[in-house]
């Protein structure tokens, strides 16, 4: 989790991970943070981010975000 | 069937009426009959093509639902049982035929798009090259067919419900019927909006009950989009065509201000359509995707095409943006080049590759011309280098003390941003590409002062009309100023009844006054309805 906060730090440093819930949805992020988060998200946890997992759903949260990277990786054992 | 008509309206109104009036169950069987015969009456040729689309996707739709269903029971039955490699080997046949039904019908229907919308184009470049090269023969030029109405919007958003049910985004809808009515559903037809299968459909096989409030606002909404194409956009028409056709004969300033006049002429026509159907929709308790969130507030070209024609730019984000951006080609080209060229090339490239695809698909969508491919192609430029110029741009900000939030800057970037969208909308609407250019030079080397109204509006031959235009279109802006703290209706109700009565009456007598226009030359078709 500590890897993935430092990679959204890096992307926005101003949003509070901890409870924001909002970041597709409340459009704090736009389509090239997403681009760079996803590249950055799959070159850390070494995983496949496929097109089927490209909802809002998944990205509108640090801990979303954290669930959907251990679901891919489990999917991948 | 014309939207800006009283056949229309009376339409709407037997839709309403009966919608409401059979058991709720079969509320979606209306709206189906319904969108069948304004399909039927819009030429019955129509129809065809959608048929051929909605059968089309329904039978792949199923047969990508029955494979994956037949997988997920498989490897969930040998799981455990047999070597991994097998599980994974049997899944790749699957995802193969997945893949092979997806395709097919993607060449289908998008193969259609391209016979009526390109192929004419197509066939006249090839003949010029042939002529260039002093080739006698040339291909017979007999593609000019009539594009079936709404092709380009409904294809774009059914192809778009075909792939979330390969990516396992949405399940296939078993019911052929209720297919047909997210293909056809006749508001949305003509113009859009391109919606997403979960939204739409769940606003439409939902059962709906008559509310007054829904009624009231709806019915609001249909007035203010036509007074905002009947009264703004058909009168602007009128001047920004005599702009466009006799720029060389006007002054800078005059073209300048024809060119303006068109951007909130086309403005006033497409958002106008959509509070048409959005309000007609209101009526029936189905809420459409929205189309424009106040698009000329925006203070970048990439926030003004997130605020104008919003559905058409998410589904390009969804299906053509983010695919390459993130196709493993374009990954790793961008891992090379991080190492090379350090970090912000390395994020940025990947992103730029998949933005100029998008513009050029968004140009060719628009019309098939050079004109419309560098309309495209200029958007694209001006988003892609904001991209790669933001830390510039940040470090500028900082040395020259300027501050994001203070009104002067906002000021300053919404005003940018209008002028620039207004250049580049401007540029395939004159005629051909060159005209467009001819037209941009003109504003910028014709400097002759005009000394009186006449010489700066030759085109405005009456006052008056000039005069309420102006109104009208202060009107606009005064409703969007207000809309951005709050929703104009929800505004209106909490004043007194009777100023909302009051401000409705006066819509609905400006559009009375300026009724001949449903009859005479003036009332044109929407702008959109030719894409």
């Amino acid at each position: 989790m500590e890897e993935l906060l430092e990679i959204l730090e890096d992307i926005n440093a101003d949003v509070d991970y901890e409870t924001e819930t909002n970041l597709i949805d409340g459009k704090v992020y736009d389509s090239f943070s997403i681009v760079t988060l996803i590249t950055e998200i799959s070159d850390c946890f070494d995983i496949e981010i496929g097109p089927e997992y490209l909802v809002n759903e998944n990205f509108n949260s640090a801990q979303a975000m954290w669930e959907m990277i251990q679901r891919i990786q489990e999917e991948d054992e | 069937m014309n939207l800006i008509s009283v056949q229309f309206l009376l339409f709407c109104a037997i839709v309403v009426i009966v919608f409401y009036a059979v058991p709720k169950r079969f509320q979606w069987i209306v709206l189906l009959a319904a969108s069948l015969y304004f399909y039927w009456t819009s030429g019955n040729r129509n129809i065809l093509f959608v048929l051929i689309t909605s059968i089309s996707t329904y039978f792949a739709a199923c047969g990508i639902q029955k494979s994956l269903e037949y997988q997920k029971a498989w490897v969930k039955e040998h799981k455990g049982k047999i070597e991994k490699s097998q599980i994974k080997a049997f899944k790749e046949k699957c995802k193969k035929q997945q893949k092979t039904i997806l395709v097919l019908t993607l060449v289908l229907n998008f193969g259609l798009l391209c016979v009526f919308k390109y192929l004419h184009f197509a066939v006249e470049q090839i003949n010029q090259l042939i002529t260039s090269f002093g080739g006698a023969t040339a291909i017979p030029d007999a593609w000019s067919l009539i594009v079936p109405l709404g092709i380009s919007f409904y294809t774009f958003q059914t192809m778009g419900y075909l792939v979330d049910v390969y990516l396992k985004k949405t399940s296939a809808e078993t019911n052929y019927f209720k297919v047909l009515l997210f293909v056809s559903f006749f508001p949305q037809m003509t113009q859009g909006p391109i919606s997403n299968f979960k939204f739409l459909t769940t606003e439409l096989f939902k059962e709906h009950t008559f509310t007054y409030r829904q009624y009231s606002w709806g019915v609001q909404r249909m007035i203010w989009g036509f007074f905002k194409k009947i009264v703004i956009a058909d009168w602007m028409s009128v001047f920004v065509n005599d702009v466009f056709q006799n720029y060389p004969s006007y002054t800078g300033i005059t073209t300048l201000i024809g060119a303006f006049m068109y951007s909130v002429q086309i403005y006033a026509d497409f958002s106008g359509y959509m509070d048409i159907v959005c309000g007609f929709c209101e009526i029936l308790g189905i809420r459409l995707t929205e189309n424009f969130n106040r698009p000329y507030f925006s203070k970048s070209i990439a926030e003004y095409w997130r605020r104008w024609h919003i559905s058409l730019g998410a589904w390009f984000k969804t299906y053509i943006y983010y695919p390459i951006a993130l196709s493993k080609w374009n990954q790793k080209l961008g891992k090379r080049l991080r190492k090379v060229f350090g970090k912000k090339v390395g994020q940025t490239m990947p992103a730029s590759i998949a933005l100029v695809v998008v513009w050029l698909v968004t140009g060719l969508w628009h019309g098939a011309s050079w004109a419309y491919i560098a309309w495209g192609g200029v958007n694209g430029i001006f988003i892609i280098f904001s991209l790669w110029m933001e830390p510039v741009y940040d470090s500028w900000k900082r040395k020259l003390h300027i501050k994001e939030n203070s009104f002067y800057w906002r000021a300053f970037m919404t005003i940018r941003t209008f002028v620039l969208v207004t250049f580049i909308k401007v540029l395939p609407e004159v005629g051909s590409l060159q005209d467009g250019f001819g037209l941009w030079k003109q504003i910028f080397t014709n400097h002759v002062i005009p000394h009186d109204l006449h010489q700066l509006l030759p085109f405005a031959h009456s006052k008056f009309k000039l005069l309420a235009l102006a109104v009208s279109v202060l009107l606009i802006f005064i409703t969007s100023m207000i809309q951005r703290k709050q929703p104009i209706r929800q505004w209106l109700e909490d004043h007194t009844h009777y100023v909302t009565r009051l401000i409705l009456f006066a819509f609905a007598i400006i559009i009375i006054i300026h009724v001949e226009s449903l009859i005479s030359d003036v009332a044109g078709g929407f702008l959109y309805e030719q894409f």
